[in-house]
């Protein structure tokens, strides 16, 4: 009995805490952090990020042990922690006013909330485009991290979505990679009467379909409105093309997926594509590696979600987008800090990373054959074709917005909510967040 | 003089107590309170003075009653198992079963409960799982593959299998504190019983259920506010989903706080919480007081 009061108490604690930290009331406007590299690298900078597993983790060790080593002065106090525990952990130290030098972001609204809030630095003067350090940079990673015109993140990775496809699936049901949208509805038909699963979807979370809906929003509705809508102060999503998106969606799933996917987990799918019992997979190309590590070895290739034809939407977008660090507006090391993410983005480390992680850096330059292999080469290629970056739905709009899409599109899945009703809901939580920006 | 330093004295001793009770229990409770009444984040600089409309939203969310419904549909089958059934399965251990089996079955019976129940909801994930899940798999080994489903994944079945879980977790648990209590009844009552002629279902019910009466309220009360509070299970299963058809006010109120940034409204799902519970604490200090009395 008192242990259960107690969990409940601590999770009351946990918010009060959060709230009660914060009432040093700083203010909102942002801080004006002194970016200019110290005379002395000296001092201790703090750093979180989300990537605890220990796969991802020691590249992040290594590279701070290679810069304290650069520079024995600097003590720099590396905190990692999973994806999920970090979402919790960034707010309570947001709350807290209580934010490390420099910290993990996503592109798009969660980090337009830091920005509004002042705890992200406006690093124009030093990664803006036209600057040395910004021109190291794929120019539409830097925009992914810009508001109101200023640049406020790095951006670490390059990361699109993409179906991957088993080519000796494709070959024994007669399939060649699809052209169109209503081309690859046929081949799921082609690929069913062969016998094998056309598309492995899992959505137990619910964001596996927001990443369909992101694309498909980007192809259906015009991009200017679409820019309005995301934009939590001008959300209205009034324009049919979003209905369209929802409806394609459906569609697909009927066609290429199956009915079990929300009590599916994205991995199960992954494992299901990987053992060749179905023809294609849609994934990250940070996901790459994981299919190169099959056994036996898959002979796959990849291919954008086609357009549908006749959208109204930019038919050149690809959804992705870079993740990237802030550096705290209320830092007393802001130097120091950006200091350390030149030294992390370095051609060296810019190369490592693809080369360690299999991840596709915005550092021009850096992956080659050297140290990527051909389908993540060719992924880069297809990116910087790529008009411009369809942000992940659920971390470009307000998180009420997102939450509204998430669990909108389950029940959309599940049969309980027509596209109509999940776009009701979507509009509920957008008006809502506007009036909550004001 | 005497009377007043003893009486300092006693102060000083429970001072550290009160003083921690007062800031990390009292404390945030007032706090969350007055926090329910403003429109605030994590990122927001200044929380917002809105009345009561955070509560108004609250009750008109469907997502909120879905929730509480989930929570008491959480309770009731609790009841149902873990104080009616676990009290027959206890009954049975203590009157029927032999000396060294019984032994061995109250620790099998127990096991569930000595395990984390995160990995427990992880061990059950695999359980339900669509594909190769083994309770699909034995539905269709014993020809009922039509009732084969994806548990978790389906609004109408995700709370029920998450409920289910919870069961075979905790029945165990109640029935091993329902063994202690059956165990302190005197034989002489049994063995009364037995020469007047009565049976075991009769002997159940004039001696056993009234002799352990007490350890009945304990555990309707531990299984009822238990119902409430529940949180990790639903969590690690299914995280509210699919649709927010398997939400209960714990998971709910950290999608709110945690997810899309509404403390506020996050706050007045605590407060609900925190009265909900708070009644059914004062109703077990009632219920025992009055009992202190009777003898």
């Amino acid at each position: 009995m008192n242990k259960h009061r107690w969990s409940a108490l601590s999770l009351a604690t946990l918010i009060v805490a959060a709230a009660g930290c914060g009432g040093g009331g700083t203010s909102a406007t942002p801080g004006k952090a002194d970016l200019a590299a110290p005379k002395e690298k000296s001092g201790t900078l703090t750093m979180v990020t989300k990537f605890a597993n220990p796969e991802y983790a020691p590249y992040f060790e290594k590279v701070v042990a290679e810069y304290e080593k650069a520079n024995p002065k600097v003590d720099v106090k590396l905190e990692q922690v999973g994806d999920q525990a970090y979402k919790d952990k960034i707010r309570v130290l947001s709350a807290s006013r209580d934010l490390p030098d420099i910290y993990f972001s996503w592109a798009g609204d969660f980090t337009n909330k830091f920005v509004r809030a002042g705890l992200a630095a406006d690093l124009t003067s030093e990664i803006g485009p036209s600057t040395p350090w910004g021109s190291t940079f794929a120019p539409a990673a830097l925009k992914a991290f810009e508001y109101s015109g200023k640049n406020y993140g790095m951006p670490l990775d390059l990361d699109g979505k993409y179906l991957a496809y088993n080519k000796a699936v494709f070959d024994k049901a007669g399939v060649t990679v699809p052209t169109s949208f209503e081309d690859l509805l046929t081949s799921c038909d082609k690929l069913k009467a062969a016998g094998v699963q056309p598309i492995a979807f899992g959505n137990q979370y619910g964001w596996a379909a927001i990443h369909y809906i992101t694309q498909l929003n980007a192809y259906d509705v015009p991009a200017k409105t679409l820019t309005a809508d995301y934009n939590p102060a001008s959300g209205a999503f009034t324009d049919p093309g979003y209905v369209t998106a929802l409806k394609q969606f459906s569609d697909l799933v009927g066609r290429c997926g199956t009915k079990d996917a929300n009590g599916l987990s994205h991995e199960t799918a992954q494992a299901q594509f990987l053992s060749g019992k179905a023809g294609m997979h849609y994934l990250e190309s940070v996901e790459f590696e994981a299919v190169d590590k099959a056994k036996p070895p898959l002979d796959w290739g990849f291919f954008r979600l086609p357009a549908p034809a006749g959208a109204a939407g930019d038919a050149s977008a690809l959804t992705g987008a870079p993740d990237g660090f802030l550096v705290n507006a209320q830092s007393k090391n802001a130097g120091l800090a950006v200091d350390f993410l030149k030294f992390m983005t370095s051609q060296q480390n810019a190369a490592a990373l693809t080369k360690e992680l299999g991840w596709l850096s915005p550092v021009k330059g850096s992956a080659s054959t050297a140290n990527a292999n051909k389908q993540l080469t060719d992924a880069l290629a297809d990116m910087d074709k790529a008009g411009n970056f369809a942000i992940w739905l659920d971390t470009i709009t307000h998180a009420e917005v997102a939450s509204a899409y998430l669990s909108g599109v389950e029940g959309m899945l599940s049969g309980s909510k027509s596209p109509e009703q999940v776009m009701t809901g979507v509009r509920e939580a957008a008006a809502k967040a506007k009036k909550e920006v004001g | 003089m005497g009377a007043l330093l003893t009486r300092w004295r006693a102060w000083v001793w429970v001072l550290p107590a009160v003083a921690l009770l007062l800031v990390f229990v009292y404390y945030p409770i007032v706090d969350n309170l007055r926090l329910s009444f403003f429109s605030w984040n994590a990122f927001s600089p200044e929380p917002r003075f809105v009345g009561v409309d955070n509560y108004t939203e609250m009750f008109t969310d469907p997502v909120f009653w879905r929730a509480l419904l989930n929570n008491i549909a959480y309770a009731v089958v609790s009841l149902v198992f873990q104080a009616g059934l676990s009290l027959v399965l206890a009954a049975l251990l203590e009157e029927l079963v032999g000396k060294r089996l019984r032994g061995l079955l109250r620790t099998l019976y127990f096991i569930p409960a000595a395990m984390s129940i995160t990995v427990a909801g992880v061990l059950f994930s695999f359980l339900y799982n669509p594909r190769y899940g083994l309770v699909n798999e034995a539905l269709q080994a014993v020809g009922l593959g039509h009732l084969a489903r994806a548990w978790l994944g389906e609004e109408s079945s995700a709370i029920w299998s998450v409920i289910a879980m919870s069961q075979w977790q905790s029945i165990g648990y109640t029935a091993v504190l329902f063994v202690v209590a059956m165990q302190r009844i005197p034989r002489e009552y049994y063995e009364a019983a037995k020469v007047d002629g009565s049976g075991a279902v009769r002997t159940f019910f004039s001696i056993t259920l009234p002799m352990v009466r007490e350890m009945t309220t304990l555990i309707v009360i531990l299984t009822i506010s238990g119902a409430f509070l529940v949180f990790n299970e639903v969590m690690v299963m299914t995280a509210g989903g699919p649709d927010n058809s398997s939400q209960v006010l714990g998971t709910w109120l950290y999608r709110k706080a945690f997810f899309e940034d509404d403390m506020g409204y996050a706050a007045s799902v605590a407060t609900v919480i925190f009265v909900i519970t708070f009644a059914i604490a004062a109703g077990q200090l009632a219920l025992s007081r009055r009992r202190r009395y009777d003898t």
